[in-house]
């Protein structure tokens, strides 16, 4: 708890808050902080010429100052069945990163959402301020339990749909989305939202240890899959999920969104501490 | 090693194999039971699945794999069920010495393999084999033995040298005998040169290629490791002629009475017709219920009582009888066994007597009068009976002439001089330079009184079917006989011997100690006559009358010079030709004084000499050997030296243990490997 007070989200994008926040927002409004300059145009207030500026270029140019505001935080969990899975499990894992990342947002006065989304959204907390919320955000957030399918372009979709307040957006779910994750996050990324999507497998997942001739049981859909577990085969899916996990990134980067990836096996406070620090989610 | 390998459990295997092949191929291709286990998602495991089957044959191929290891591991392990074997003749050692048996009995032919061939060429090919596993430096000669032994390639490391010396031995009609060849073995074994400069001492390996029937296992002896390989099967039909006799009849010379008894050596009851010939023309035939009928000699009387309880069953007879058979001239009689079935050996069906041309005996009676002697001689048909005086006889220059009369019988007279060879019967005298003397008394002969005749040799030829027990004798001559071994006592009186027959160099004595007209009641009896009349037949065989009976194969008739002589060899003819089974052969006569041995007559048959030698113008040559008729083969090696190789000196090499070690475990192994690694072509 200690070490995520001194964090604080950060927001690459410029991004409007409701309120004024601890955010230095880069919406350049009036504040003692100077920001910027432009061009005089006929009209703007003349106490906001820098006068040394034109006392050395003989134009005209008007201060700007930053103003802080409010971020808004919007936590997606996925919930669906599919989390409810590895040792140690995807769905403690994601409850746990959004939790922290929970705490964060509220300590420093933004405005946080978490979101559970499985078949659509199932749970949400609604917009959540200042240190006081933080006992009801991991309330909320211990009381999700992975259930049913995930439909995620669905979920996406609502979630647009009811949060338009702009503010950055962090998508922690395995992405095994058999509809494609493509749709999905056309909905929140490359928009109004600084995107943050954190995959996250068991290792598993990653490194899958079956043997001999199995019956695969989709733990969301029951889908059944026959195979008989040779080296050949666990190759190709690795490599399938390499590719998968790559074509992921590449559409999220491509949408100016962020992309990192983690494993069970790595302790969530090195995920928050370490790994979304360097991404820039956290400062 | 030759030859594929043979299988002495393929009904097990091919049982095994049924066994487990169809439930191996079942498991394969039943729906697998998979275990179920839970994913988060399908998702990548259906993709990899379907980017996978884009190498489906290889896939197929991996899937099948280890079905197709399995497999082969278990037509692996049922062939090893089976047991294949394999035989090799392994290398013979560095020196061998190899014996190839080709007596008579080697020339039965029978089935070896796929081919009827005989046993010798049997023997030859196995020996051949046995060539071909020598190593490169190992050293080899060839024997062959029959009654003798002869070295037909001394030692040499020379494969094709060594085979064709076997291929060059020839069949023979001889006897078997091993003990030369056995000799002959270790002779040249142990003073084999090469092994004295080498130091080696390792005994010769000695291969054996024989049927085993020999007759001298019992003193054989051997120092070399002995293989016997045991030729021929014993079940082969045989009969053969093992006797045959013929004797003309003297009272009617151109009558001969032939004899001849057969044996049958194969494993089932024969009837067998039989055929004399008379130089080549039919004679005479016994066929059948006069023909015979023959139990197998390896019957034991049991066998034989229960052959003889069945029904209609026909009692054994084995020989016929020829009993008038016109000769009236020199011939070759020949008695041939007809057999109604297949018969192995040939040259046991055959056999040869050579009938002299019929003569009447001429005999000579020297005698101052006897009536009873002389009717009784002139009873017979003798060719002239010629009496003499002894006065006439001690002056008569042609009784130097050896072969002038047959028998000269003295009566009463001790002659001075005799013949050098000739027959004689002295009735109360005896000749001096005998091995039988007179006891005398002050120059006289001790006469014995009454003597009685206590015992005769009832089955001797001269007395056969006598009866002499009531034989009056007054006096007789005391005999003593200082060399017993060469007097024969006949008759037997209660004071001493009354009879005796001896023979000195050429000459046979048949000495009555009595004057049998005067000192005994002989001539009143029905008895003396018959008495002179065997007599004079016994006698007789020494002269140029009787039936010459057959050599056995191998025999090297020795003919005296004096025949020689008569037919002018080698005064004037040097050389004797000599036809015959063995082709043409020309002999040289030495000019040297003594008897000509003729070369060895191998093969049965009548052989001719050019010019005709008498009483060696027609030699017969026959078989009439049981031991080689009996076509038996034994199994252990002869007079119990040495061991007993089976199949064709070949050794069966068990292979099923090298399937399972050299084959199987690694197919297991690779099995398992592929198994638990997953790999994939």
């Amino acid at each position: 708890m200690a070490r995520l007070d001194q964090l604080d989200v950060m927001s690459r994008k410029i991004l409007a808050g409701k309120m004024k926040g601890e955010r230095r927002s880069k919406r350049r409004g009036q504040s003692v902080e100077f920001a910027d300059y432009r061009n005089y145009v006929i009209g703007d207030d003349l106490r906001f010429i820098d006068w040394n500026i034109y006392g050395r270029l003989d134009k005209l140019f008007l201060k700007l100052f930053l103003e802080e505001e409010d971020l808004s935080l919007y936590i997606l969990a996925d919930v669906s069945k599919s989390c409810d899975y590895g040792d140690p499990s995807k769905a403690m894992y994601i409850k746990k990163v959004a939790a922290a990342l929970g705490y964060i947002g509220l300590v420093n006065y933004n405005r946080v959402s978490i979101v559970a989304m499985a078949e659509g959204i199932v749970a949400e907390t609604g917009a959540m301020r200042g240190r006081k919320r933080v006992a009801q955000m991991i309330d909320f957030v211990s009381q999700l339990q992975p259930t049913g399918a995930s439909h995620f372009t669905e979920s996406c979709r609502r979630f647009a749909l009811a949060h338009r307040q702009k503010g950055v957006c962090v998508i922690l779910s395995d992405f095994f989305i058999k509809e494609g994750f493509e749709d999905g996050l056309r909905y929140v990324a490359g928009g109004k939202y600084d995107l943050f999507a954190v995959q996250v497998l068991s290792p598993q997942e990653i490194n899958p240890d079956l043997q001999g001739d199995l019956k695969l049981r989709d733990i969301e859909d029951n889908d059944m899959a026959e195979v008989s577990i040779t080296q050949p085969l666990i190759k190709q899916y690795k490599s399938n999920l390499n590719a998968y996990c790559l074509a992921l990134k590449d559409y999220l980067t491509r949408r100016g969104a962020t992309y990192l990836f983690s494993s069970t096996a790595v302790p969530f406070d090195t995920l928050v501490m370490n790994y979304l620090r360097e991404r820039g989610l956290l400062g | 090693m030759s030859g594929l390998p043979t299988f002495l459990n393929p009904l097990t295997a091919l049982l095994a194999a049924g066994m487990v092949v169809p439930p191996l191929l079942l498991l394969y291709f039943l729906k697998l039971r998979r275990r179920e286990q839970q994913v988060a998602s399908t998702l990548l495991w259906r993709k990899a699945i379907v980017d996978l089957q884009v190498n489906a044959p290889f896939q197929r191929l991996r899937r099948n794999l280890l079905l197709l290891l399995q497999l082969l591991l278990l037509l692996l392990l049922c062939l090893a069920l089976a047991r294949p074997v394999v035989h090799y003749t392994p290398s013979p050692g560095k020196n061998t010495v190899i014996l190839i048996d080709h007596s008579a009995s080697m020339s039965a032919v029978e089935t070896f393999g796929a081919a009827n061939t005989s046993r010798l060429e049997e023997a030859k090919r196995q020996a051949r084999n046995l060539v071909d596993a020598m190593g490169k430096d190992d050293r080899a000669m060839v024997i062959s033995c029959d009654d003798s032994a002869q070295i037909e390639l001394p030692f040499t490391t020379d494969p094709q040298r060594l085979k064709t010396a076997i291929n060059a031995i020839e069949p023979t009609d001889r006897a078997s005998r091993l003990k030369t060849a056995y000799k002959l073995a270790d002779a040249q074994t142990a003073f084999n040169p090469e092994q004295l400069r080498s130091g080696e001492m390792d005994l010769p390996n000695v291969y054996l290629f024989s049927d085993g029937r020999v007759l001298d296992a019992g003193e054989l002896r051997l120092r070399g490791n002995l293989f016997f390989t045991p030729i021929g099967s014993s079940d082969l039909p045989n009969v053969a002629v093992v006797a045959l006799s013929a004797k003309r009849n003297y009272e009617r010379p151109a009558e001969v009475q032939a004899f001849a008894r057969l044996a049958n050596y194969g494993p089932d009851p024969v009837e067998a017709d039989v055929e004399l010939r008379v130089n080549g023309e039919v004679r005479g035939e016994a066929t059948g219920e006069l023909g015979c009928f023959l139990y197998p000699e390896r019957w034991d009387q049991a066998q034989r009582d229960n052959y003889q309880k069945i029904p209609g069953h026909l009692p054994h007879k084995n020989s016929v009888t020829f009993p008038k058979i016109e000769i009236f001239s020199a011939a070759v009689i020949s008695v041939r066994q007809i057999p109604r079935g297949p018969d192995a050996l040939a040259a046991d069906d055959i056999a040869y007597v050579v009938v002299p041309p019929p003569k009447s005996l001429s005999v000579l009676l020297v005698t101052d009068g006897d009536y009873f002697v002389e009717k009784a001689i002139n009873s017979m048909s003798l060719k002239h009976p010629d009496i003499l005086s002894p006065a006439a006889y001690e002056d008569d220059p042609k009784l130097g002439h050896p072969i002038t009369y047959d028998v000269i019988i003295f009566d009463r007279y001790q002659p001075r001089w005799l013949p050098p060879v000739g027959n004689f019967m002295h009735f109360g005298s005896i000749p001096d330079g005998l091995p039988v003397v007179a006891v005398k008394e002050q120059g006289q002969n001790v006469m014995l009184s009454r003597p009685g005749v206590l015992d005769w040799e009832r089955d001797h030829p001269i007395l056969r079917g006598l009866m002499l027990n009531r034989l009056f004798i007054n006096e007789a001559i005391k005999f003593q006989i200082p060399l017993p071994a060469a007097v024969q006592v006949l008759m037997q009186g209660y004071k001493g011997p009354l009879m005796v027959l001896c023979r000195q160099d050429r000459c046979t004595h048949l000495l009555v100690g009595f004057d049998v007209v005067n000192q005994s009641d002989w001539p009143m009896r029905l008895s003396f006559p018959v008495f002179m009349h065997n007599a004079l037949e016994f006698l007789a065989l020494g002269a140029d009358m009787d039936v010459r009976l057959s050599y056995a194969p191998g025999s090297t008739p020795r003919i005296p010079r004096v025949n020689l002589q008569q037919a002018g060899v080698p005064d004037r003819i040097r050389q004797i030709k000599l036809d015959g089974p063995m082709g043409r052969k020309t002999l040289t006569v030495s000019e040297e004084g003594g008897d000509f041995v003729l070369p060895a007559l191998d093969k049965v048959g009548v052989y001719s000499l050019d010019p005709p030698i008498p009483q060696f113008e027609k030699i017969a040559v026959s078989l009439l050997d049981a031991n080689e008729s009996n076509l038996m083969p034994q199994t252990l090696a002869p007079g119990g030296i040495g061991q007993t190789a089976t199949g064709r000196g070949k050794a069966p090499w068990e292979l099923w243990w090298w399937i399972i070690a050299a084959a199987g475990l690694p197919l297991l192994m690779i099995e398992w490997w592929i198994y638990t690694r997953r790999m994939h072509l």
